[in-house]
């Protein structure tokens, strides 16, 4: 047990305990001394040469950013090599007559046409603020010329503190094609920094802005190394300080779902002229084999010098074409009569109308309603529904909307991925859709007053009032013909690592029960069958030789007096489909004469590549 | 009158020696904070001598009031200290402070930022002082660590969450300086360190490590057989041991390569070129050029050290090597160690147990930030950035450190009487 000690023995134990304090003391104090002696006498001259004659310096070993492939391996973004003519403070001259005399060399210089490499403006610039930006070069001349680095080059030894870098910098080869998709990197902005998602990026770095760049730049970043060099006066790397490194780590390639022949097809056969997009997906995954949006641009601009990049940004950025948005992903559209294939598909499910149904009144041009007249854009006579949705006949659809009712032709559309779900695909900026009944237009509209009326149904039976993106309308035929669930869009196939190593592969996700009746399913499949192969379907133009194509046009009005935008939608082969083709274009005329000729050269790529390599294996 | 009878009846026990030492210090700090940043082109930056100067002038002022303090004073406003402390902790913590480098640690009074945790650090040796002198430690007697753990934690916590992990280590120093002080003898110490040891030797990558440890271990039953604690102490240190060994290499097997980085790098900052390891360098680079002799009173620092951004606060020591050489640098050691000495043997004055800890805690608070500041500027330890007593510049430190030094001076003065 614990005893309580005498007078005595406690002075001794506080005695005993000063003297292992202070042994403890001598202790690390020895160990201080013996390793300043280590490192000032015994090691002196290596740290002093270190410390005058030369310098240490950081230098950030950027990696590589990571590639984009489209589904066979063929390249899509790339990197190339881009030299820039940097000041390193610490190795400017002190003197400010010799730093002068640097600044007057470097004004001097002019390439063989006469044109000089500097303005004394900016160069002035650049050395004020060298004078207090000692850590990192300045940038004095960017993304420079091969000829211009030889002309620095050649100077170099007159040129004490100047000295060239190379960054790597996106190079997109195709130019505009599939630019949307692919988007675009820039410089991290001040708000970006400031946000949670940004945390582990710093100032200077450049990060993905749009489109799968964004979408996917945590991987394609990768991790940037670094290394300690030893530089001389002049500021040339004599060494690099062993053990001080740190090897960047390459970013990730992404393998996309894009086929690059088709997708140069599409972009081939959508005029650059025409306002619109080009959906074509795999509905039995999700995966997108093509997209377009025009107008286009070329993401390249991004990576020129920062005065022609400000000048060719403002130009598309200023455009009012908008050619910076997807129009695949981001415009919405009314899906005009591709989308009577919902208010048949309703009808049909409900049992409210079968195939041999008639309505009372036969199509004489029009229809109609209360106080309204209805026009249709032909008169056809009485249809079954089967012809009715051949011709694309309104005044059948008007009435089969006023049977069937808002409530269940939504219902069904949404089924199909329609309406303000978004699908979730893979790239930023997707608007979702919406398909109004009473309830939502009135919440809508609240500020304007418009109320539902029973006459409103007539027009959305046909498609004219509802939102729809071109991706959605991919979607949805698509679906419609597998019945087998709507399967969520996107362009990631597989991630791989630079050596190829699988990271990530995409598992489809089914993100809708898409599914309806085997009946109502054969129905609408026969319909789609015959816009196509039937002598007086409107979508003959879509059709492709040896496939069994499905398809629903549309002529959406926009704005009286102008042309309808016009719509495609097409599936094949019905009988197991494999590829859906959404087309629209702005103001362009009737979907069955201007859009389903798209259509159809994508579809016809598509079946050709895939005969192609049947053959060769 | 009877403030000046007492000035007049004591005047032998001033202590001139630790004042002279004091003072010196404090004027090599002001010269080596002038050097650092006087190439600074920084208008600010440049006046930190001088900012210096007037702290260490409130801090002298205040030791001197200090000082003159009765004893049991300190011991009736400890626990008052302590808790006023506590506050200020918790208000940074929920005012979200100023933050630097991603840590809260400062209250900004407009004209002066205040570290809650350097005036933490004063009120914790104080308390600990006050609650240990009466109530002192023993393992044979576990329910006498109940008190000094929660006092010991509260801090601790609150300042480690900020975060900083350096000055919540300088509260383990003090700790466990006042359990061996009252209680523990050294054997016992070296029992209450070893899992810490175990940790270590588990996880480095020394080729003997795992020699080592057996040996640990050896040691470590020797001295429980030797020391003949309760069974349930017993067996917990050599649990602990064993635990500590075993579970950490597991833990370390179990660490994803990014997070072994991490610790690997506060070990040997040399595995982070992109950050310590850098700076670390640096430093060495710096000490090292200095030779002998220095280059020199503001020379060099043009060329080297403007590639440290903390050269004058925590690699303050870094200036001193470069322009004063291994002669500048020892002198300093020396003058440190007669303080830490002068500083200690206060303690043999006296009996009253409440003056010798404070003696020992302030003396290892002060020891601590000596060893651990130099050691880190010379590549020996992690850098934790804990600054250097009487050379770094800092406010709250400057004057926490010369307030210290008034509670020396005050025990010193007052200790014989009760």
């Amino acid at each position: 047990m614990y005893k309580k000690a005498s007078k005595n023995e406690e002075k001794q134990d506080r005695n005993l305990k000063i003297l292992v304090y202070l042994m403890l003391m001598f202790f690390f104090f020895g160990v201080i001394v013996s390793r300043l002696f280590y490192l000032q006498v015994i090691q002196f001259e290596e740290n002093f040469n270190r410390s005058e004659n030369n310098r240490l310096r950081q230098v950030i070993l950027r990696a590589e950013r990571g590639f984009v492939f489209d589904r066979k391996g063929r390249i899509l973004v790339r990197n190339r090599p881009s030299y820039q003519v940097v000041l390193q403070s610490m190795s400017l001259p002190k003197k400010k007559e010799e730093r002068d005399s640097v600044f007057v060399r470097l004004l001097k210089i002019h390439d063989l046409e006469g044109k000089f490499l500097f303005d004394s403006l900016s160069l002035d610039t650049a050395f004020q603020r060298a004078n207090w930006i000692r850590n990192r070069p300045i940038q004095i001349l960017e993304d420079a010329t091969s000829e211009e680095i030889a002309l620095i080059e050649e100077r170099s030894s007159d040129l004490p503190g100047v000295s060239v870098l190379i960054e790597s910098r996106r190079e997109y080869p195709y130019g505009t094609l599939l630019a949307h998709v692919l988007g675009y990197t820039g410089e991290i902005s001040e708000d970006q920094l400031q946000e949670e998602a940004y945390k582990n990026y710093s100032q200077g770095d450049r990060i993905g802005q749009k489109g799968l760049e964004f979408e996917y730049d945590e991987e394609f970043r990768g991790i940037d190394g670094l290394k300690v060099i030893e530089v001389n006066a002049a500021g040339r790397e004599v060494g690099v300080i062993e053990g001080m490194s740190k090897e960047p780590v390459a970013g990730m390639h992404l393998i996309t779902t894009i086929d690059l022949e088709v997708q140069k097809i599409a972009e081939q056969a959508f005029p650059d002229s025409v306002k619109g997009a080009a959906v074509a997906i795999d509905p039995r995954t999700g995966e997108i084999i093509a997209m377009v949006s025009s107008p286009r641009m070329d993401p390249n601009i991004f990576s020129l010098r920062k005065r022609d990049r400000n000048k060719e940004w403002a130009k598309v950025a200023l455009d009012s074409t908008r050619p910076l948005t997807n129009r695949a992903v981001a415009g919405a559209y009314p899906p005009a009569s591709v989308f009577k294939l919902v208010t048949a598909g309703a009808g049909l499910e409900h049992e409210l109308i079968r195939e041999n149904t008639h309505f009372s009144k036969s199509c004489t041009g029009g229809f109609q309603f209360g106080a309204r007249y209805q026009k249709c854009w032909s008169s056809h006579g009485n249809l079954n529904v089967l012809h009715a949705l051949r011709i694309s006949c309104d005044v059948f659809f008007y009435q089969a909307g006023l049977l069937i009712d808002m409530p269940r032709i939504n219902e069904f559309g949404e089924r199909f991925g329609l309406g303000s779900k978004p699908l979730g695909v893979d790239i930023p900026g997707e608007r979702v859709g919406w398909l109004p009944d009473s309830v939502s237009f009135n919440e809508r509209n609240h500020r304007t007053g418009w109320r539902w009326t029973r006459g409103l149904i007539l027009n959305l039976a046909i498609g004219q009032g509802q939102l729809v993106t071109p991706l959605q309308q991919a979607v949805f035929i698509g679906s419609l013909a597998t019945n087998q669930g709507v399967y969520r869009p996107h362009f990631m196939k597989e991630i791989q690592t630079v050596d190829a190593k699988l990271v990530k592969k995409y598992e489809p996700i089914k993100i809708r029960e898409g599914h309806m009746k085997p009946e109502t399913h054969e129905l609408l499949l026969k319909a789609m069958d015959m816009v196509v192969n039937h002598p007086g379907g409107t979508g003959k133009r879509g059709a492709v030789p040896g496939v069994r194509v499905g398809a629903k046009t549309g002529s959406g009005e926009w704005k009286k007096g102008e042309k309808t935008h016009a719509w495609y939608a097409s599936v094949a082969p019905l009988d197991n489909p494999e590829i859906a083709v959404a087309v629209i274009m702005e103001a362009s005329g009737g979907g069955g004469a201007v859009a389903a000729p798209v259509a159809q050269k994508i579809m016809q790529k598509y079946f050709d590549e895939a005969n192609k390599e049947k053959e060769t294996q | 009158m009877n403030i000046q009878r007492k000035l007049l009846d004591t005047k032998l026990k001033i202590d001139w020696l630790l004042i002279i030492l004091t003072f010196l210090l404090m004027s090599c700090g002001i010269v080596l904070v002038y050097s650092a940043t006087q190439n600074s082109s920084d208008v600010f930056y440049k006046t930190y001598w001088f900012r210096q100067i007037i702290y260490f002038i409130v801090g002298s002022f205040a030791a001197a009031i200090i000082s003159l303090i009765k004893i049991d004073y300190f011991k009736r406003l400890a626990f008052p200290m302590y808790f006023l402390s506590l506050a200020g902790l918790v208000f940074i913590l929920f005012s979200g402070g100023d933050l630097v480098k991603g840590a809260t640690r400062w209250i900004d009074l407009g004209f002066f930022k205040i570290q809650p945790s350097e005036f933490a650090k004063l009120a914790y040796l104080i308390v600990y002082s006050h609650w240990l002198a009466k109530h002192p430690v023993s393992f044979f007697n576990l329910k006498s660590f109940a008190v000094p753990t929660i006092l010991f934690l509260v801090p601790f916590a609150l300042v480690l969450r900020q975060p900083d992990l350096s000055t919540a280590l300088v509260f383990i120093a003090i700790s466990l300086s006042c359990f061996y002080w009252v209680g523990l003898t050294t054997l016992d110490m070296f029992l209450l360190i070893s899992p810490f040891l175990s940790v270590l030797l588990s996880i480095s990558k020394f080729a003997y490590s795992q020699f080592f440890w057996g040996f640990l271990i050896c040691l470590v039953t020797l001295t429980l057989f030797y020391r003949k604690l309760p069974k349930l102490v017993t067996s917990v240190f050599f649990l602990a041991n064993v635990f500590a060994g075993y579970v950490s290499s597991m833990v370390w097997a179990l660490l994803k390569p990014h997070q072994q980085k991490r610790v690997e790098t506060f070990l040997d900052p040399m595995n982070d070129p992109l950050g310590d390891g850098y700076q670390v360098l640096q430093s060495m680079t710096a000490i090292g050029s200095g030779g002998t002799y220095g280059k020199g009173f503001g020379a060099g620092s043009q060329t080297n050290l403007s590639f440290l951004p903390e050269e004058h606060t925590d690699f303050i020591f870094s200036v001193l090597g470069e322009q004063f050489g291994f002669l500048g640098s020892l002198l300093i050691l020396i003058l440190f160690f007669l303080f830490l000495w002068r500083a200690l043997s206060i303690s043999k004055l006296y009996e009253e147990p409440f003056v010798n800890l404070m003696v020992v805690s302030v003396t290892s608070v002060f020891f601590f930030h000596i060893i651990v500041n130099i050691a880190m500027t010379l590549g020996l330890m992690p850098v934790t950035g804990l600054p250097l007593p009487f050379l770094s510049y800092g406010g709250s430190f400057a004057i926490a450190s010369v307030v210290m030094v008034g509670f020396l001076l005050a025990m010193r003065y007052q200790g014989g009487n009760r």
